[in-house]
C-alpha cells in the first residue's frame, strides 16, 4: 500500500542497467499502482526498452530492487513472471503458427484453460475471426499487434507491460487498445505503457515518468506538468500554437536534440 | 487475483505441439534432410556388394544426422532468436530449459525418422538386410550421434548471433564433413586424413553405428569410437550452452 491507499503492482527503486561499461539505466525508481494507467516517456535511446527488460527478468540488472506483485524478480522470477503480462517492443510469434495456434500456446504457457469458443470470442474481440486461418507471418503489422496485444492479456494478469504498443495501429485499434486499457485499470490492474505519442500519454495516462539518457527527470500526471513547466523559457521557446501542450513540455525538457 | 503457475509437464505438453506444428509446415525442408540420405542408399545399391550393408546404412545415417543438427536445428534456433521468439516465450514462467527441450524433442523423432527412412529403402532397394538387434542397437547409436551434430550446432549458434551468417556457415561445415567424411573414409584423400576422419564426428559416429548395426562387429575401437562421440557432445554442449546469448543483440 501507498500513501493513497492504492496497492503497489510494481515497484522499482534505484535501477541501473549496464551493456558492457554503457550506463544504459542510471537509479531509475518509480511505481505502477493497482488501478493505474503509468506512461514512460522518452526519446529514442533513452532506455524505456531496458528498463522493462529489467522488470521482465530478461536482463540482470547491475543494482536495484523489482518487485512485481510483491513478488522480487531476482528471487521468485517464475512467480513475477506469472503476474505480469507482456508485449514487447520486438515481439515476433512463430511465422509459420496460425492465430488460433498462438492463442493455444501462450494459454497453454500460462496455464489458462483454453477451448474453441474461447479461442474465436478472443479473434472475435481483435476483429481477427475472419483471419483465423492464415498463418502470424500472413498478417499485417498492425493485426500482428494486435495479436502481441491479446497474449499480453490472456491470463489476465495484475501488471500489464507494453512497449509502443499503439506504433502501427489504425485509428481505429488504437482506441480499441486505448478500451481496453481503460477496462483492465477499472479492475484494478497496473498499466506500464511507454509511447512515443504525447495524445496518447494524455488521453491515457493517469501519471506520466520523462526519461532521459537513462535517468527519470520528470513524474507526474500529464496535466500538473504542463502547469508546473508552463512557465519554464525551455518549454515557452519550442510552444507552437501559443498554448501549452505535453509535447511542448517534453521537448523542452528533453531537449530539441535528435538522438544518436 | 492469484498467481497461478502452470505445471511443468503442460507447459511442455504445450510447447512440443507448437513445435511439431511449426515443423510440420515446413515440411518441405524435413523432406529434404529426410530425402538425401534416402537417396544416397538407393544409389550406392552397387557399392553394396563391395563396401557391405553396414557400411553403406551407416554412412547415409550419418549424413542425415549431420543435416538434421547443423541444418535443421541450428538455422531454427538462430532464426526464433533474431525475431524474438524465445524472448517473448521467455517472459512467460517457463523454465528456459523446457524451451530448448521442446526444439530437441522434435530433432530426436527427426533422427528416428532418418534412421528408419534409411532402414527402408536399405532393405527394399539394396536388399540390405540386419538382425533386428541390431537395427535396435543402431537406432540408439543414432540417437547418441545426432546429439553430436546438435550440439555442435548449438556451438554455432553461440558463436554467431545473424541468421543469415549461421545459415552459410551450417552449409558449409555441412559439406566439408560429408565430403571429407565420405571420401576421407573411402581412402580417397590419403592414409593421414583417413585417419583424422576416422576419429572425427564423422568418422566416429559412422563407426558406432555401423559397428552396432551387426552385432558380433563390436569390439574395443567400437568402444572407444562411442567415448569420443560421448566426449564430443560434452565438449560442444558446455561450450555451445555458454555461448548461447537467447537475444540477438
Ligand atoms: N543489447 C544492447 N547492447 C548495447 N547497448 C544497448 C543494448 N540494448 C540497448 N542498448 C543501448 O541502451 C540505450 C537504451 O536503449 P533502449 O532500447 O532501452 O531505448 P528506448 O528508450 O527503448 O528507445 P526507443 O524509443 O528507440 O525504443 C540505447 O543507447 C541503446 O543503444
Ligand atoms: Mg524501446
Amino acid at each position: 500500500m501507498n500513501d493513497n491507499g492504492q496497492a503497489t503492482i510494481l515497484q522499482v527503486e534505484q535501477l541501473n542497467v549496464y551493456y558492457d561499461t554503457f550506463h544504459a539505466v542510471r537509479n531509475v525508481s518509480f511505481e505502477v499502482r493497482a488501478g493505474e494507467i503509468f506512461g514512460l516517456l522518452g526519446p529514442n535511446g533513452a532506455g524505456k526498452t531496458s528498463t522493462l527488460a529489467a522488470i521482465e527478468g530478461l536482463l540482470q540488472p547491475r543494482s536495484g530492487k523489482i518487485h512485481v506483485a510483491g513478488y522480487d524478480i531476482a528471487e521468485k522470477k517464475k512467480y513475477a513472471r506469472a503476474s505480469m503480462g507482456v508485449q514487447l517492443q520486438a515481439t515476433s510469434f512463430q511465422p509459420e503458427l496460425l492465430v488460433p495456434e498462438i492463442i493455444q500456446l501462450y494459454a497453454g504457457v500460462y496455464g489458462v484453460e483454453m477451448n474453441k469458443q474461447k479461442v474465436d470470442s478472443i479473434l472475435k474481440e481483435i476483429e481477427l475471426s475472419s483471419a483465423s486461418s492464415k498463418r502470424f507471418g500472413q498478417l499485417s503489422g498492425g493485426q500482428q499487434q494486435r495479436v502481441s496485444l491479446v497474449i499480453a492479456m490472456i491470463h489476465n494478469p495484475e501488471l500489464v507491460l507494453l512497449d509502443e504498443p499503439t506504433t502501427g495501429l489504425d485509428p481505429q485499434s488504437r482506441r480499441q487498445l486505448w478500451e481496453r486499457m481503460e477496462n483492465m485499470r477499472s479492475k484494478k490492474h497496473g498499466i506500464l505503457v511507454t509511447t512515443h505519442s504525447m495524445e496518447e500519454a494524455e488521453s491515457v495516462c493517469d501519471r506520466i515518468a520523462i526519461i532521459d539518457h537513462g535517468q527519470i527527470i520528470a513524474i507526474d500526471e500529464p496535466q500538473r506538468l504542463i502547469d508546473l513547466h508552463r512557465d519554464d523559457p525551455k518549454v515557452i521557446s519550442v510552444s507552437r500554437r501559443g498554448r501549452i501542450t505535453l509535447e511542448d513540455v517534453f521537448i523542452g525538457l528533453t531537449g530539441k536534440q535528435i538522438r544518436s | 487475483m492469484q498467481t497461478k503457475i502452470p505445471s511443468t509437464s503442460n507447459v511442455m505438453t504445450t510447447l512440443l505441439r507448437a513445435d511439431f506444428i511449426t515443423q510440420w509446415r515446413n515440411r518441405r525442408s524435413v523432406i529434404m534432410v529426410l530425402l538425401v540420405p534416402v537417396i544416397i542408399v538407393i544409389s550406392w545399391k552397387s557399392l553394396v556388394a563391395r563396401l557391405g550393408g553396414p557400411f553403406v546404412l551407416s554412412n547415409c545415417i550419418t549424413v542425415g544426422l549431420t543435416a538434421i543438427g547443423l541444418m535443421g536445428y541450428t538455422n531454427s534456433i538462430a532464426r526464433d532468436r533474431d525475431k524474438g521468439i524465445f524472448q517473448r516465450l521467455r517472459v512467460a514462467p517457463v523454465p528456459s530449459w523446457s524451451i530448448m527441450m521442446s526444439r530437441l524433442v522434435v530433432q530426436l523423432v527427426m533422427i528416428l525418422l532418418v534412421t528408419l527412412g534409411v532402414f527402408f529403402a536399405g532393405y527394399y532397394f539394396d536388399k540390405i538386410s540386419m538382425p533386428m538387434q541390431g537395427y535396435s542397437l543402431a537406432f540408439i547409436c543414432a540417437l547418441v550421434g545426432g546429439a553430436v551434430y546438435l550440439s555442435l550446432g548449438q556451438v554455432i549458434v553461440g558463436l554467431i548471433q545473424n541468421p543469415e551468417t549461421v545459415s552459410s556457415t551450417t552449409r558449409l561445415v555441412y559439406f566439408a564433413f560429408i565430403m571429407v567424411g565420405m571420401f576421407g573414409e573411402l581412402g580417397v584423400l590419403g592414409k593421414e586424413i583417413g585417419e583424422i576422419v576416422k576419429w572425427s564426428p564423422y568418422g566416429a559416429v559412422k563407426r558406432i553405428i555401423s559397428d552396432s548395426l551387426q552385432p558380433g562387429a563390436w569390439n574395443i575401437h567400437s568402444s572407444i569410437a562411442l567415448l569420443v562421440t560421448f566426449g564430443y557432445t560434452m565438449i560442444f554442449s558446455v561450450l555451445g550452452i555458454n555461448w548461447f546469448k537467447w537475444n540477438s543483440r
